[in-house]
């Protein structure tokens, strides 16, 4: 079979087959329409402009790191003036985050920006190893998923950040689209297939790998040679969410397309106005004034249950009303610290940045 | 021993000679054999003995990890078996027992 | 796969239940003891058939009228006839049933039950309710014709036509022909191997039979899941067209709760998210311009046509409609397997059984995937109808694809002299069905008969040429052909 020229290019012989499109091209034009594609990605939904500082949420796994260096690449050769930082989130998982944690501060040299790192001991005074000993192996997966993502947003607002990007891929996202609708998560299903979410008092979160195939997310990497840490969590269960994984890769294998046929069934619909009239206001938690839809947030009513021995607490709405029942939390509660999301730098502030160049 | 009607509907009788009725005689108890506890026969014992006694082809169609497949229902004397301990329903002299394949489509 | 996802959900796990709540007692009669669990709740039998009866017509009963009942509830006097979609299988088979027993021979026991705000139903609803049948076995070689079984099935309910037809209609302008009284075209093809789908016209001479230009048609879809959707498109514009000419306001399909969820998630997975509301339930007009402005129009003009789509059924769960149709005695002929590998790779197919997969160990999904997109409306301006499946097509989405794959290094790219221009079906078709004739696979289609070969010009079904107005679209390709003759010509032209 005589060597094909890259359907791209038309010069160059292709070496490999896009996932998404099926297109046989070479690498560099991989490179590039892998690249040019997140770059309008970005320009069409008009994420960031000139001087926007931009924390990469970094875990030293495959899309972050990939993120990083995309980000880094389409600042410099478009001129987003973007001021670019790491922040990665050490969840106290022995063993795991330790490898990651190496790649990410790896990251940090090679693309010479600054990290900072915060994990579940300093912000929670638990970490998951201490909370699985706790509560079991079955529901970590509800501490470990609304710790991290105060703890993203606090981490930011240290940085005095403006937007937080993340690494999240079309199938990330294919797989949340089908999972809220199959459990019904209403709330969730609206703002799923959203680039940019932003809460009132949260800081700015995007998704530039949106309409990026992991497949592809891959492929970069293994072409550019960049070094990440591949781990599988250690406690994760057997979640609903690895039937829906499964679904999708088959969806997959019968016709690529699939996974961006879903994210456009996703924003191709919306919330019925009257089921978003009824839906739970947002406000501030009483006790560290992160955003919540109850008078305590998620993160603090889990803390409460870690801390009371009543770990399971706050699972369901049900379990909370037997917390409440057995009396107000102690005085001496071990609390979140008061949260203040602020993007202006504020120099008197003293933040703890490793290998920081500002 | 006990006596039972077992009538298969919905298509699974194709796997069964194409016959929709039948008459099993089972032994009093699970023959004890290490794996076996010697339990009285149920309605778990009476899938697996049906697979490997009366089935003639495609076992997956019928059977899925030691229970029915999904979309087959089973009734015992009239009733869903899910009223009646699924697989530990115990069986007893003159039960009739329904599978029904829901697998259609439609 | 690493759980670097902070937006985890709190119930990441689906706990298993027991599969009843608290006794054997039928919750509605609360004095038999319960023959049959449905999601958790028991019914003694004597209950069940009114609990089911009652669904049915709660799914159905409130859109038989052109205007939705206000605070008083008048009688049911629909705009014309009842037509049932009918496949053959479980579900088919119950609705069938339903609608004999509650409208034709009007059994006792399904009318409601008498005194306060239910009126017992004696009156007939319906002038006429005809039954239709599509047969698809001509597709695959050595597949079994059903249709003598089902009009056997159908003959025993007395009073109901039956119209059986074949999937091969869908290309026989003499079925058009004596369909709608007027002349049927099959001579508008579209090239199906470039994504703008260009349209020509297939040379009459080449005769192909119906059958012959089905089967060309489809072994030219790019993927198995483009075949399986495609067949399952036809058939519902088969019976759609069949409603109109049965003079019937209404088409009711056997779709039970089950398999409902299925087609939702099969159809989000296949880009058909903007037509969440019409997969469950939809109104057909076809006699408005497939343009936005007379699409929006939300009455029915005066002698106007239209034909709601329902499924009355879709309350209903499979395992119901198993053990209704076991306990009425009913025989399910099924529905024929395709005898044809491709089925593993289809979409539909996978769907399938990742759903009745779940239902058994959580069968509270399918209830909850139906009423989560009953939650839902299109976002957006509808830029049309789609020529092949009449739903409405999402604006802008041709320019969505473009921007999310990038297939040229520069957008001039996309046009040299190769390229031929001319008139395109991609704009007037929504998404999926866009999606379903371009979008390939790695791994193609095992062939559903050796016989037959694919080709890059296949004639359109015969309800596409109507919805192009000739002048307008087909026009053009002459118009381009003078200005180009000119400018070759240009030089050679004496003046005025």
């Amino acid at each position: 079979m005589p060597p094909r020229n890259c359907a791209l290019c038309h010069e160059a012989r292709a070496i490999l087959k896009r996932p998404k499109t099926g297109q046989q091209i070479c690498r560099d034009c991989f490179f590039w329409v892998f690249e040019t594609e997140v770059h309008n990605t970005i320009t069409e939904a008009g994420l960031f402009k000139p001087g926007d500082r931009v924390a990469i949420g970094a875990s030293g796994g495959k899309d972050s790191t990939v993120l990083a260096h995309v980000m880094k690449t389409l600042n410099d050769r478009y001129q987003y003036g973007l001021e670019l930082f790491l922040l990665s989130i050490d969840e106290g998982i022995t063993g795991y985050r330790d490898d990651s944690l190496e790649t990410v501060k790896r990251n940090q040299q090679q693309y010479d920006m600054p990290l900072k790192i915060l994990s579940y001991d300093e912000l929670y005074g638990w970490t998951m190893d201490a909370i699985v000993s706790q509560v079991g192996k079955r529901n970590n997966c509800t501490f470990c998923g609304v710790f991290r993502r105060q703890a993203l947003d606090r981490g930011a607002s240290a940085l005095h950040v403006d937007h937080i990007v993340t690494g999240h891929n079309a199938d990330d996202i294919a797989e949340t689209v089908l999972m809220n609708i199959m459990r019904g998560d209403i709330a969730r299903l609206g703002r799923c297939t959203m680039i940019c979410t932003q809460g009132e008092d949260t800081i700015k979160r995007s998704k530039p790998f949106k309409y990026a195939y992991e497949k592809e997310i891959v492929m970069y990497a293994y072409f550019k040679k960049l070094d990440y840490f591949s781990t599988e969590c250690i406690y994760s269960p057997d979640a609903y969410r690895g039937h829906a994984r499964a679904f999708l890769k088959d969806l997959e294998a019968a016709r690529p397309s699939a996974i961006i046929d879903i994210i456009h069934s996703g924003e191709a619909f919306e919330v019925k106005e009257e089921i978003r009239a009824t839906q739970k206001q947002q406000q501030t938690c009483k006790r560290c004034g992160y955003m919540s839809s109850n008078d305590l947030c998620k993160a603090c009513t889990l803390l409460e249950g870690l801390e009371r021995g009543i770990a399971n607490a706050a699972i369901t709405d049900r379990a909370r009303k037997k917390l409440d029942a057995e009396g107000p939390a102690p005085e001496n509660l071990r609390t979140i610290p008061f949260y203040q999301p602020s993007s202006t730098p504020n120099p008197a502030l003293p933040v703890t940045i490793e290998g920081a160049h500002n | 021993m006990p006596s039972v009607k077992v009538e298969f509907s919905g298509g699974l009788e194709l796997l069964f000679s194409n016959q929709r009725k039948h008459d099993i005689s089972l032994p009093e108890r699970v023959p004890a054999d290490g794996h076996e506890s010697g339990r009285p026969v149920d309605i778990a014992y009476l899938i697996l003995w049906l697979r490997d006694n009366l089935l003639q082809e495609r076992a997956e169609l019928f059977v899925e990890n030691d229970s029915v497949r999904p979309g087959i229902l089973v009734l015992v004397n009239d009733t869903d078996w899910e009223l009646e301990g699924e697989g530990e329903c115990v069986l007893k002299e003159r039960d009739e027992i329904v599978f029904i394949s829901t697998l259609h489509g439609g | 796969m690493s759980c670097g996802n902070p937006t985890v959900e709190t119930d990441a796990l689906m706990p298993r239940k027991k599969k009843y709540d608290k006794t054997n007692e039928c919750v509605r009669c609360k004095t038999s003891l319960g023959n049959i669990v449905i999601r958790h709740a028991v019914y003694c039998k004597e209950c069940f058939f009114p609990l089911v009866t009652f669904k049915f017509r709660r799914a159905l009963e409130p859109f038989v009228n052109a205007k939705p009942d206000g605070p008083r509830r008048t009688a049911l006097k629909p705009k014309g006839n009842l037509l049932v979609g009918f496949s053959g299988g479980l579900g088919s088979t119950v609705l069938l049933d339903l609608v004999y027993r509650c409208y034709v021979s009007m059994d006792k026991s399904t009318m409601p039950a008498e005194g306060g705000k239910q009126h017992p139903r004696h009156e007939r609803v319906w002038k006429k309710v005809s039954v239709c049948y599509v047969e698809v076995c001509d597709i695959f070689p050595g597949m079994k014709d059903r249709t003598p079984e089902v009009a056997q099935l159908v003959a025993q309910h007395d009073g109901l036509e039956f119209i059986p037809l074949r999937i091969q209609d869908a290309f026989d302008s003499s079925w058009w022909a004596r369909a709608h009284s007027s002349p049927g075209r099959i001579d508008l093809g579209v090239d199906l191997t470039n994504e703008e789908l260009f349209l020509n016209s297939v040379p009459s001479s080449t005769s192909s039979t119906p059958l012959e230009s089905l089967r060309t048609f489809l072994a030219s879809l790019p993927t198995a899941t483009a075949m399986s959707s495609t067949i399952n498109s036809l058939i519902r514009l088969l019976l759609l067209h069949t409603a109109l000419d049965t003079g019937s306001s209404h088409l009711v399909l056997g779709s039970s709760l089950t398999s409902l969820a299925v087609s939702l998630i099969s159809g989000v997975s296949q880009g058909r998210g903007f037509n969440v509301k019409e997969e469950m339930q939809e109104e057909w007009f076809p006699d408005r311009a497939p343009e936005p402005s007379s699409q929006r129009e939300k009455r029915t003009g005066k002698g106007e046509r239209s034909v709601r789509v329902i499924r009355p059924l879709r309350d209903v769960g499979r395992k119901e409609c198993a053990a209704w149709a076991w306990w009425s005695g009913l025989r399910v002929l099924g529905r024929e397997t395709w005898p044809w590998p491709g089925l593993k790779q289809d979409i539909g197919t996978l769907t399938k059984n990742f759903i009745f997969g779940l239902e058994k160990d959580y069968p509270s999904t399918v209830s909850t995937i139906v009423r989560t997109c009953t939650k839902v409306a299109p976002k957006g301006e509808a830029s049309g109808i789609c020529v092949l499946c009449a739903r409405p097509i999402q604006a802008g989405i041709q320019e969505w694809k473009s921007r999310i794959s990038i297939r040229s290094r520069s957008p001039g790219d996309a046009i040299d002299e190769k390229t031929p221009v001319g008139p395109s079906l991609a704009s007037h078709l929504c998404y999926a069905c866009h999606t379903t004739l371009t979008s390939t696979s790695s791994r193609p289609a095992p062939p559903f008969d050796a016989t037959v070969t694919k080709s890059s010009l296949v004639a359109l079904p015969v309800w596409v040429p109507p919805q192009f107005s000739e002048k307008e679209e087909l026009f053009r390709t002459q118009k381009m052909g003078q200005e180009k003759m000119r400018n070759v010509v240009q030089d050679f032209l004496l003046d005025e």
